[in-house]
């Protein structure tokens, strides 16, 4: 474990040092604020229009609007989610690659370290980057808890917003788990990113294709599909079916990169 | 006692044979000289010795452990600088130290006495506290073989330690690797063969993947030429043309 700590500590500090992180860390506050502001103006003209005319003549799917935490942060969650899809690839990509291209790689596989080490040291530092990029999305229920306001106690749900963000966590460290096996077969970044992000967006619309689909296939898919899964979670649901998905998808996908640096000792 | 020991290592990657049925052994204390002409498979053997990459066939051992199978007892007893001196240009070079004492299992305790140490002996503390990337080559160089003597390894496979020096540095280098002689075993490569006759006893000499001499220096000058005097060049030439 001191192995992979330690390697963890240096994925971060080289994440750190670089641009990368920064670039991401901006790419994710650009967008979420953006959306933010907007749902915020939107939410306000919701609720103009519900106090000049009373709830009951909206449209009943406005009912989201009633409060800030369904009406802001569940669409923003929404938002975040898609943005990570796009961004995790940008964090991932150097994990493995990056090592094999500065030849380091060869290093890593002369020192005293199991495989199994190096690969939950560079998980663990991915994990840590990935938690700051969503970490900083927390300001935006951070603002509403400060400046909004509630007829009926405090301004936000906070086990809901919690929960979701539970989600986007579980989520991001989803991303960088598949990024990272991605990154240990391949020399360029720039392929791994792609990849990734190629196997990230399909698998995320996976549900999108059982529209037309017959039973059990629909479900099956259905269930499969990220999107599917992560519904519920961002909604502040505690999920129990999602949360061993993830785990599942992140576990295999830790194994499979174990095997892809283990296989090196033999090719 | 051998502390290096390669029996009939062969490696093919497809149809090219890159080394073939090398077996030779370095005896604990002492210095190989490895040389060959570029191309020649010195790299991959020592890729091999190092349980970066296995063999097709044969076997490698390091102090008695199969490099194959017990790669970790292996890598505890080995310093290993690659071809290409293993580097994060982003790292200071004494958090890249630091970095890799640790994954060396260097006591956290005695980490800052121990890279004072190497730093001390391949003369970079004047550069220890800057970035990697603007360091020059040769700081470049002695960094990768401060890295490869942390934990005092007692084997050493060092592939051109030498590269990229200029020549005071690099009879520092070869004054730092005689110092070496006793306590580690040491196999290292280089093409400059005038450093060879000056450091290390015995040459180990491929061409084309194949062994064309393991010996003595003193006894190839014998076998190859008249006279004590016939330079290891003379030998060199003569052996690895064809």
């Amino acid at each position: 474990m001191r192995n992979a700590l330690a390697i963890a500590r240096k994925e971060l500090s080289i994440y750190f040092t670089t641009p990368w992180a920064y670039l991401v860390f901006t790419g994710m506050l650009v967008v979420s604020s953006f959306f933010f502001v907007a749902s915020l103006e939107g939410f306000k003209q919701v609720q103009q229009m519900a106090r000049a005319m009373s709830w009951a003549r909206l449209p009943q799917d406005w009912a989201m609007y009633k409060n800030l935490t369904d009406g802001v942060i569940v669409p923003l969650w929404g938002v975040v989610t898609i943005v990570t899809l796009f961004l995790a690839p940008f964090l991932s990509m150097r994990l493995f690659a990056e090592e094999k291209r500065h030849q380091t790689f060869e290093l890593l596989m002369t020192v005293p370290v199991r495989p199994l080490e190096i690969v939950l040291g560079k998980y663990l530092g991915g994990l840590g980057v990935v938690s700051a990029t969503l970490g900083l999305t927390i300001v935006f229920p951070a603002v509403l808890a400060i400046f909004g306001r509630s007829e009926s106690g405090s301004a936000l749900e906070w086990s809901t917003v919690l929960l979701g963000y539970l989600g986007l966590l579980l989520w991001g460290a989803t991303c960088i788990a598949i990024g990272m096996f991605i990154s240990a077969l391949t020399e360029s970044q720039a392929l791994a990113a792609c990849l990734t992000f190629v196997v990230l967006l399909p698998w995320m619309l996976l549900n999108g294709l059982t529209q037309s689909a017959e039973e059990p296939l629909r479900s099956v898919v259905n269930y499969l599909s990220f999107q599917t899964q992560l519904q519920n979670m961002t909604k502040g649901v505690l999920d129990l079916k999602a949360i061993v998905f993830f785990a599942s998808v992140i576990f295999l996908s830790v194994l499979l990169t174990q095997r892809a640096v283990e296989a090196h000792r033999w090719a | 006692m051998a502390m290096i020991e390669a029996k009939n290592l062969t490696k093919r990657y497809r149809d090219r044979i890159a080394i073939e049925n090398l077996t030779f052994s370095v005896n604990e204390g002492e210095i190989l000289g490895f040389l060959g002409p570029n191309g020649a498979g010195k790299t991959t053997t020592m890729r091999i010795l190092s349980g970066f990459v296995p063999p097709s066939e044969g076997s490698a051992k390091i102090a008695g452990f199969d490099v194959f199978e017990h790669p970790l007892e292996v890598k505890r007893r080995l310093g290993y600088l690659p071809e290409t001196p293993p580097l994060y240009p982003e790292m200071t070079a004494r958090g890249y130290l630091r970095f890799v004492g640790r994954l060396k299992g260097v006591p956290s305790r005695q980490l800052g006495s121990e890279i004072e140490r190497v730093s001390n002996l391949t003369g970079i503390q004047e550069v220890i506290d800057r970035v990697i990337k603007n360091l020059s080559k040769g700081f470049r160089q002695r960094v990768g073989v401060a890295q490869a003597l942390l934990n005092n390894p007692p084997v050493l496979i060092l592939d051109e330690p030498t590269e990229g020096l200029d020549p005071a540095q690099r009879a520092e280098v070869r004054s730092l690797i005689k110092k070496l002689a006793g306590k580690h075993t040491v196999i290292l490569s280089t093409h400059i063969l005038h450093e060879v006759t000056m450091t290390c006893e015995k040459v180990l000499i491929i061409n084309q993947g194949r062994i064309v001499a393991f010996d003595e220096i003193k006894k190839l000058a014998h076998a190859y030429g008249q006279t004590e005097q016939v330079s290891l060049e003379e030998i060199f030439i003569k052996l690895t043309a064809a």
